[in-house]
């Protein structure tokens, strides 16, 4: 299905550039020369104190930085909500949506390369049941209010996440994993009883309900909220400057909702995830359609492109080459969108008829005409990059093949679609590339087996009502999900009885949860987690179309170790982006290039 | 006529209650709930907590009357969205946004529509009549948020002359206001022109040229006046729209408004930011439409509101 696409009025901004550039040197060729702002080069030599800049936590910038008062990130978030916190034991989706999780320090953080390093935690150990572990906190680490981290607000933390008053959004990720969560979450057991555990000042402990090797990649989500705070104002201290408190790189100094939040680099950190970038301003844009000519117009930095850039962005942006060499696609959060069907009931309880619609699916076209650079073509779950996946062996499992596909349904019951019940394909309040892929598919069903699919894109809330009703009233869908931490079991995890899907396999479940749990030869463990997922495509109780790639625009003024490419050669801004569980966020800084975008703050 | 607008308020009043019995079974038929349960369904415990906390776990005839009551002492809630403030305080911050860039818009499109729709029919069938016509039909069919689009794309991306969008500066308000002013502006300047022409045709003006009145007497006594009747009537239903916020318009230029929250509320569903809502649409309707019957009488003294006694 070939889409047109007719740009809205021509952008061919770069004649007016090029005129406002130089006139915009004519000017400062003629003006005097400004005095320098205290703690910035100096423009003359002589005056210049020898050595590097350094900045207000004593970082040397590199020689193309742009002054400390340039060191400015301007960064877009959605304005469409009125987001309530920015932090994560609050709420992950009534999170901002862009630059959280500033204020304190994970336990662990990620580098380009998806490896855990030590964040807040400077090592850590397992005992030999595999199911005590002890993580020695970085005793330097102080909120700004002067009292030092300890692993007594780690504690309050997990306590407040598992608290069944708190109504945690988030709190199914540490169900059975750490000991008496789930019966915390239920009520069942007081939450002093969780497997968290503070052995002293600076030692944490966890246990958890079987051995879990990924409990460190996990425990990525775990930048505590202050215990004193907590109690004295409450899990939303953070949402306003005034309460907020900070033992992170920045500290939050202004947050006027629906228009903008600002954080300024936090001079009491004595952590070790020390940025470049001395202030963040978030700027609430409502429309994603807004994004590319606010980035265009220079007002902000970098657009995060999952799921905000349109198919007629991704074309302006393809036909022209400046804005092209600063799209940078990456793995996202490794995201698959697959197509689902309800197996418990007819027709998709028999297996031909989902094999006829595995085989009638033709990725490349879909790709080729409307995912474009968003993604790449999916035969399996686990993305290629992702730990354990094993795409290229799946790739002939289902091709896309008519014939077969009519040969199959008509085994099963159904010739040329006679007698097929007439499908309604839900969606989850989806952008426009998902409504136009499910589109693509609906049509191919019709024009090749003769059943007639209707799309319907659904509201966030009641779509999820209807998923997770008991028995689903969702038939048929496109979803996708991405990861929570970086390993199969949380992927794969997807796909356990009683989880999102009705699809329901014993030898599947024994083999994750296996996987999950075993210590051994981590080659041994992805072998199992490959003949889960081997199982899982085989069944075709779900057809995987595409991995999401988004690509994100990112001003050539912004540099760093974090933005050259990785052990894959992809230079990106990585998941999961400029926050404490990343180092991304000490390696990016603004180049001198920047005046030649925008003006210096006042 | 005190006596007419006291009946007047009366029947608001009714409407209220019915309005505000209707909006709240419907809200609350919506499936879903306030709880955010986006990747995994919350816990039976903590879900039961959530409602218990918002008193959503009552039944629904009891959740409506403490509703009420609570509003009645004007206490309106805390909105699910941003529990850090009240249902007032938040439309206290956003509504004075949007009314601001209403109002300006009301404005510019009044005076300009009335002048265009003026001279178009004085000038009749001239290039300046086919001129403003042809601008009106485009400012009625094009919707707004393209033209903000255009706009964006014209004086931000292209000429750099003002952000694309953002507030707190003078610049902020040129683009959403000159968006929001084009289809009031254009309506006026077709029924103006309309209604003019209508007027120009008519006995007592005829009349009045007899009497030898000159043609700027007959203009401003005769015919505006006459001609702003129908005006009066197309004109105030744009007025409540305008002044409660747009969302595309605040969506697209960033303004900090009311105007999201009438979409996001219900996706969100904010039960109490709702019923606020639709309070307030309620309100500021009722009283758009009863100063508009008043004026009515202003213009047109044939226009009677209470019964005649004969």
């Amino acid at each position: 299905m070939q889409r047109k696409i007719i740009p809205l009025a021509p952008r061919r901004a770069s004649a007016w550039m090029m005129f406002l550039l130089i006139v915009a040197l004519l000017i400062q060729a003629c003006a005097p020369a400004a005095p320098s702002a205290p703690g910035t080069e100096s423009a003359a030599p002589e005056a210049a104190p020898a050595g590097p800049v350094v900045n207000a936590l004593g970082k040397e910038m590199p020689p193309d930085a742009a002054p400390l008062d340039q060191q400015v990130l301007i960064y877009p978030y959605s304005g469409w909500r009125t987001f309530t916190t920015i932090d994560f034991f609050q709420a992950v989706y009534e999170r901002a949506d862009a630059l959280t999780d500033l204020l304190s320090d994970s336990l662990v953080r990620l580098d380009k390369n998806f490896q855990v390093n030590p964040g807040a935690a400077t090592e850590w150990s397992v005992d030999e049941s595999g199911l005590v572990w002890t993580f020695k906190l970085d005793p330097n680490l102080m909120w700004n209010d002067g009292t030092p981290v300890t692993a007594d607000d780690y504690v309050a933390t997990f306590r407040y996440g598992a608290d069944p008053t708190h109504a945690w959004d988030f709190s199914w990720y540490y169900q059975g994993v750490i000991k008496n969560w789930t019966q915390a979450v239920n009520g069942e057991v007081p939450v002093e009883e969780i497997g968290v555990r503070a052995v002293d000042a600076h030692t944490l402990e966890f246990t958890t309900e079987m051995p879990a090797p990924y409990l460190p990649a996990m425990l990525l989500y775990s930048a505590p909220l202050q215990k004193k705070a907590l109690e004295t104002h409450g899990g939303l201290y953070n949402s306003n400057p005034a309460t907020s408190v900070s033992s992170g790189p920045y500290k939050l100094v202004e947050w006027t909702k629906d228009q903008r939040l600002v954080y300024e680099i936090n001079p009491d950190y004595k952590g070790t995830n020390i940025p470049y970038i001395q202030r963040l301003v978030v700027v609430a844009i409502g429309q994603p359609s807004q994004l590319l000519p606010a980035y265009e117009a220079n007002e902000i930095d970098f657009v995060w492109g999952s799921g905000t850039l349109s198919p007629a962005d991704l074309q302006l942006i393809e036909n022209d080459p400046e804005l092209s060499a600063q799209y940078h696609p990456h793995y996202g959060d490794f995201r698959t969108y697959y197509f689902a069907f309800d197996v418990s009931k007819p027709p998709f309880d028999n297996l031909l008829v989902r094999q006829a619609f595995a085989h009638v699916l033709d990725r490349d076209t879909i790709l080729a005409n409307i995912v474009k650079r968003q993604g790449i073509p999916a035969y399996s779950f686990l993305m290629p990059g992702f730990p354990a996946s094993n795409s290229e062996a799946f790739k002939d499992t289902y091709p896309y093949d008519v014939e077969k596909a009519r040969q199959l349904l008509a085994e099963a019951g159904y010739p040329n679609g006679e007698g097929f019940p007439k499908l309604v394909m839900k969606l989850r309040a989806e952008g426009p590339t998902p409504v136009a892929v499910a589109q693509a598919y609906a049509s191919a069903l019709k024009e090749n087996l003769g059943i007639e699919v209707e799309v319907s894109n659904m509201d966030f809330k009641a779509y999820m009502d209807e998923l997770n009703a008991k028995p689903t009233q969702v038939q048929f869908t496109l979803i996708s999900y991405g990861m929570d931490y970086l390993d199969p079991s949380n992927m794969l995890g997807v796909f356990l009885s009683g989880g999102r899907h009705p699809w329901s396999n014993a030898e599947y479940d024994r083999l994750v949860k296996e996987a999950s749990s075993f210590t051994g030869d981590p080659a041994e463990r992805t072998r199992m987690f490959q003949e889960a997922e081997k199982i899982l495509v085989e069944d075709a109780a779900f057809v995987f179309v595409y991995h999401q790639t988004p690509g994100d625009l990112i001003k050539p003024y912004l540099k760093g170790p974090a933005l050259e490419p990785d052990n894959n050669g992809v230079a990106a801004w990585h998941w999961p982006g400029f926050s404490t569980f990343s180092d991304l966020l000490s390696g990016v800084y603004i180049t001198k290039d920047v005046v030649n975008y925008r003006q210096p703050p006042q | 006529m005190a006596r007419y607008v006291l009946g007047r308020l009366v029947g608001v009043l009714v409407v209220f209650l019915i309005v505000s019995v209707v909006i709240f079974l419907l809200m609350h038929a919506i499936p879903g709930g306030p709880y955010n349960e986006d990747k995994v369904p919350l816990s039976a415990e903590a879900k039961a907590n959530y409602l218990r906390k918002y008193g959503l776990d009552r039944p629904l005839w009891e959740q409506y009357l403490l509703y009420m009551g609570n509003a009645l002492r004007g206490d309106f809630g805390v909105p699910f969205q941003s529990p850090t403030e009240t249902v007032a305080g938040l439309i206290a911050r956003t509504w004075p946004v949007s009314a601001s860039i209403g109002v300006l818009a009301l404005l510019v499109a009044l005076p300009l529509g009335l002048l265009l729709g003026t001279l178009a029919a004085a000038r009749q069938n001239t290039w300046v009549d086919y001129l403003t016509s042809a601008t009106a039909t485009l400012g009625i069919t094009v919707p707004n948020f393209v033209v903000a689009v255009w706009l964006v794309l014209l004086f931000a991306v292209q000429f750099k002359w003002l952000p694309t969008g953002g507030w707190g500066q003078w610049q902020h308000y040129v683009m959403p206001v000159a968006a929001l002013a084009l289809a009031p502006m254009a309506l006026t300047a077709r029924y103006t022109r309309t209604s003019i022409l209508e007027v120009l045709r008519s006995d007592y003006v005829r009349t009045a040229r007899a009497k030898g009145l000159s043609e700027r007497q007959i203009m401003v006594r005769h015919v505006l006046r006459n001609a702003m009747i129908p005006l009066l009537t197309i004109l105030a239903p744009q007025i409540p729209n305008l002044i409660t916020g747009t969302i595309f318009i605040e969506s697209i230029f960033r303004v900090p408004g009311l105007g999201k929250f009438f979409v996001t509320s219900i996706l969100a569903r904010d039960y109490p930011m709702i019923m606020a809502l639709m309070l307030l649409v309620a309100v500021v309707w009722s009283l758009v439409y009863l100063v508009t019957d008043i004026l009515y009488t202003v213009v047109d003294p044939r226009v009677r509101l209470e019964k005649s006694r004969t």
